[in-house]
């Protein structure tokens, strides 16, 4: 049994926010854009003492220990701030408790090969994070001049807890709670930036854990869901020509999917009339939403085998789960190409993550011939979430998507066998 | 049967007169050695290569042929998208089994500067092309599948005229296809324009397209049907040691192609010579339960290829003999046989051509006539004067 990770996030957010607060969020955080620069600033010495003296010692001093501890909790506290995913002011000191809080266990022995290279490993690790907390790490682009220029910014360079962060500011105005999805879903990307710095300023020698379920947290069932029965095998010739093999599949589904425009235009009148999607309709897109789930599982490497052309159900071993056609609020219909526009952000994000995990993914699968589990999850996650969005849009479902890494209540967990201390072993 | 020859008998003459003796070009009296012996260089390397790289990729088809299809337990798809994944993993195998005779030929080619892009650049663009053989291969294979469904073993006799469409399709895009594509300058428009009139081709454009960056060989072609038709030169054409006089010979031999309609009768070629090929390809998958099935395709992928190569000499010849005829109606337009024999002449110094290659390599390798049979074609028009 693989032990907890030592770099946890406890949770103790109750949802609910001051709108006042919230409102002024990014300006009252300003004494600690100072402070985290100040102390960033001296992290980046402490850092390098750190890397040198763990690599002689084979384990980090206590005294380095608790100061990189306190930075990496100010961190995650302050990011939890600003990204409203806890309300409280946070402290300054990172040693008090705060409702999305890291617990980080004591020091251990690190091994000192891995700590030679602790830089150039952690590079997946910062990338990942990047993907969850980067403010800003794409850029605008811009070419040619006059008429014929153009010029623009990629949205999926903001982060995905900062995504969240801006529709949750509306909704918690609006509210004054925060979406537990919302919440939930920063709470994964704090938790697994506050592993990465852990495993750059060697916290810890154990690599983050991209897994959303780690640990297992609870949701609302929602009406469409994943099927994941993979085994995590992968075929190494087909992994080296994923994106090739995956030609023919682009054709189609862009073929496929002017068609379902249209057919998703005809199902918006007919629901706006009826109140509910025409069973042919709903068929058919739903047949074109498990089609684009099986692609993106082939591409992203969610998954191994060549899917099928047709969207078959039950034919993929990453399959959504949809619902049979519903009543639909007719307001809510009218809407529902703009109600969608921040689940479609959300999920640009998500599959950001899934294709940052593809990208490394490739790499290990073609050195193994096996995804690691972690990867495949996130990118599950990632489908899972694109699936409810498309449901969404496309009308077959009226429920809004869920972006919390897990949904319904998780299964019990199992008592850990905790391995008897050596006081405790038999003389 | 019959047809077939009929049509062949049919497609087969040319404006070359017949009775048209070509004199004996003595090589080594216009090349000079050194040119000759670094030509000759230069081609044995890659005829070579070019062989091993054909002896692998039959072997890469023979192994495929004999293991390929337990490639099916990567398919969650049903049975045509089964065969695809087959076919593109077969083109896969074959690529990975090729990729370092290419790159060896691309080393070659550097060596002796007629290839100047970088490798990277060139692996770029190789990982390209194997995705449109992909997609190729995707199409060859949903449409004989799914006519192998209701027609059984007979498949081949429906694909032909659609595979014919498609090649007409596409003979049709191919002009707007070509990037970097632009106008010529003055005077080379001007010269176009007169040899366009001359020939009859008045609604065929010129264009130009930049290549430079990527290759020091010359080169043009006549591409499209009908309102797509056009002639293109590459801008390496149009550098010294080229002269006015020579483009002019060039452009009126890619006018001569549509002169001649080569593109028509090399689309009534492909369906002919194509009918024999996918009756050879149902014959053999059909040992393997046929081209229904997907196990059937790994095997129909060597009868495919496999057929091609035994043809090659074949289509080769065809080839030949229509550059032939478009050298002959460049002769007749721009009546100036120096300028051809020069072009010619320089062909061998940019291109590294050999100009008079062994027969057995002429014949397997060639599409265009040699060197010294062009020279030698020139200077027949010029005493038939």
């Amino acid at each position: 049994m693989i032990s907890p990770h030592p770099v946890r996030v406890a949770v103790e957010d109750d949802l609910r926010r001051s709108r006042l607060t919230v409102f002024f969020r990014l300006l009252l955080a300003i004494p600690h854009y100072v402070w985290a620069a100040l102390w960033s600033a001296v992290m980046f010495f402490v850092g390098f003492v750190n890397w040198v003296v763990t690599l002689v010692a084979g384990r980090l001093p206590g005294g380095l220990h608790m100061l990189t501890a306190a930075y990496v909790r100010y961190l995650t506290q302050l990011f939890a701030y600003l990204s409203l995913a806890a309300n409280p002011y946070p402290p300054f000191t990172g040693t008090e408790r705060y409702p999305i809080d890291v617990e980080i266990e004591d020091p251990g022995p690190q091994r000192r090969l891995i700590t030679l290279f602790r830089l150039p490993l952690a590079i997946p690790a910062l990338a990942f994070a990047a993907v969850f907390l980067a403010s800003y790490a794409g850029g605008s682009y811009s070419s040619g001049e006059g008429k014929n220029g153009y010029s623009g910014a990629t949205a999926s360079s903001i982060g995905l807890v900062w995504t969240v962060a801006f529709f949750a500011w509306f909704a918690c105005l609006a509210l004054g709670r925060m979406p537990m999805g919302f919440r939930n879903l920063q709470t994964y990307g704090l938790r697994y930036g506050a592993q990465a710095w852990a495993y750059l300023l060697l916290l810890t020698d154990r690599y983050p854990n991209l897994d959303p379920a780690d640990p297992p947290s609870t949701g609302p069932l929602h009406p469409v869901g994943l099927v994941v029965t993979d085994d995590l095998k992968r075929s190494r010739l087909t992994v080296f020509f994923r994106l090739l093999l995956t030609l023919p599949h682009v054709v189609w589904l862009i073929l496929w999917g002017v068609v379902a425009f249209l057919a998703g235009i005809a199902g918006w009148f007919a629901a706006l009339v009826m109140g509910r999607l025409p069973r042919a309709l709903h068929r058919f897109l739903a047949a074109y939403l498990h089609y684009v789930t099986h692609v993106g599982a082939f591409l992203f490497l969610t998954a191994n085998p060549f899917p099928g052309f047709t969207g078959t159900p039950g034919r993929y071993p990453v399959d959504p789960e949809l619902p049979e056609p519903e009543r639909q609020n007719r307001l809510v219909t009218l809407f529902r190409i703009f109600l969608a526009i921040p689940a479609f952000a959300v999920s640009s994000s998500l599959y950001s993550l899934a294709f940052v995990a593809a990208f490394f993914g490739w790499f290990v699968a073609l050195a193994l011939g096996r995804m690691p589990r972690s990867f495949r999850e996130a990118q599950a996650y990632a489908l899972r979430y694109g699936a409810q969005m498309n449901a969404y849009f496309w009308l077959l479902t009226s429920r809004y998507p869920y972006s919390g890494p897990s949904l319904g209540q998780p299964e019990p967990e199992p008592e850990p066998e905790l391995a008897p201390t050596p006081a405790e072993l038999p003389a | 049967m019959a047809l077939w020859l009929v049509a062949a008998y049919l497609l087969w003459p040319t404006d070359v007169p017949g009775d048209l003796k070509l004199p004996s070009v003595d090589e080594t009296q216009i090349f000079d050695p050194a040119l000759l012996d670094e030509t000759e260089d230069f081609e044995r390397f890659l005829r070579w290569n070019d062989i091993a790289s054909n002896v692998v990729l039959l072997v890469v088809l023979v192994l495929f042929a004999w293991r390929g299809w337990r490639f099916a337990r990567e398919s969650a798809a049903g049975r045509i998208g089964t065969g695809m994944l087959l076919g593109m993993i077969g083109l896969a195998l074959v690529w990975i089994a090729q990729l370092p005779f290419a790159i060896a030929g691309i080393w070659w080619q550097k060596r002796y500067d007629i290839v100047t892009a970088g490798y990277l650049e060139w692996v770029l663009e190789n990982w390209l092309v194997l995705g449109a053989q992909f997609l190729f291969i995707c199409l060859w294979l949903l449409i004989t599948m799914a006519l192998a469904a209701p027609l059984r073993d007979r498949w081949w006799l429906a694909a032909a005229p659609v595979f014919a469409g498609l090649a007409l399709l596409l003979a049709f895009l191919t002009p707007y296809l070509v990037p970097d594509q632009r106008d010529p300058d003055p005077g080379l428009a001007a010269d176009g324009r007169r040899i366009a009139r001359a020939t009859g081709q008045q609604d065929v454009d010129l264009k130009v397209q930049e290549i430079g960056d990527l290759t020091e060989a010359p080169n043009a072609f006549a591409a499209g049907l009908g309102p797509s038709r056009r002639v293109v030169l590459w801008d390496t054409l149009l550098e010294p040691p080229f002269d006015r006089e020579e483009v002019r010979v060039v452009i009126a031999h890619e006018y001569g192609h549509h002169e001649s309609r080569h593109i028509w009768k090399g689309l009534a070629w492909y369906a002919l010579v194509s009918l024999p090929i996918l009756f050879v390809v149902a014959r053999v998958a059909r040992r393997w339960g046929g081209l229904y099935q997907p196990r059937a395709v790994p095997v129909a992928l060597l009868a495919l290829v496999g057929a091609s190569l035994v043809v090659q000499p074949f289509d080769n010849l065809i080839t030949r003999r229509m550059e032939m005829e478009a050298d002959w109606v460049a002769l007749e337009t721009t009546k100036d046989p120096d300028s051809a024999r020069e072009l010619f002449e320089e062909f061998a110094d940019t291109a590294l051509q050999d100009p008079d290659p062994p027969e057995w390599a002429h014949v397997w390798f060639d599409t265009h006539p040699s060197i010294v049979d062009r020279i030698a074609e020139a200077t027949a028009w010029e005493q038939r004067r």
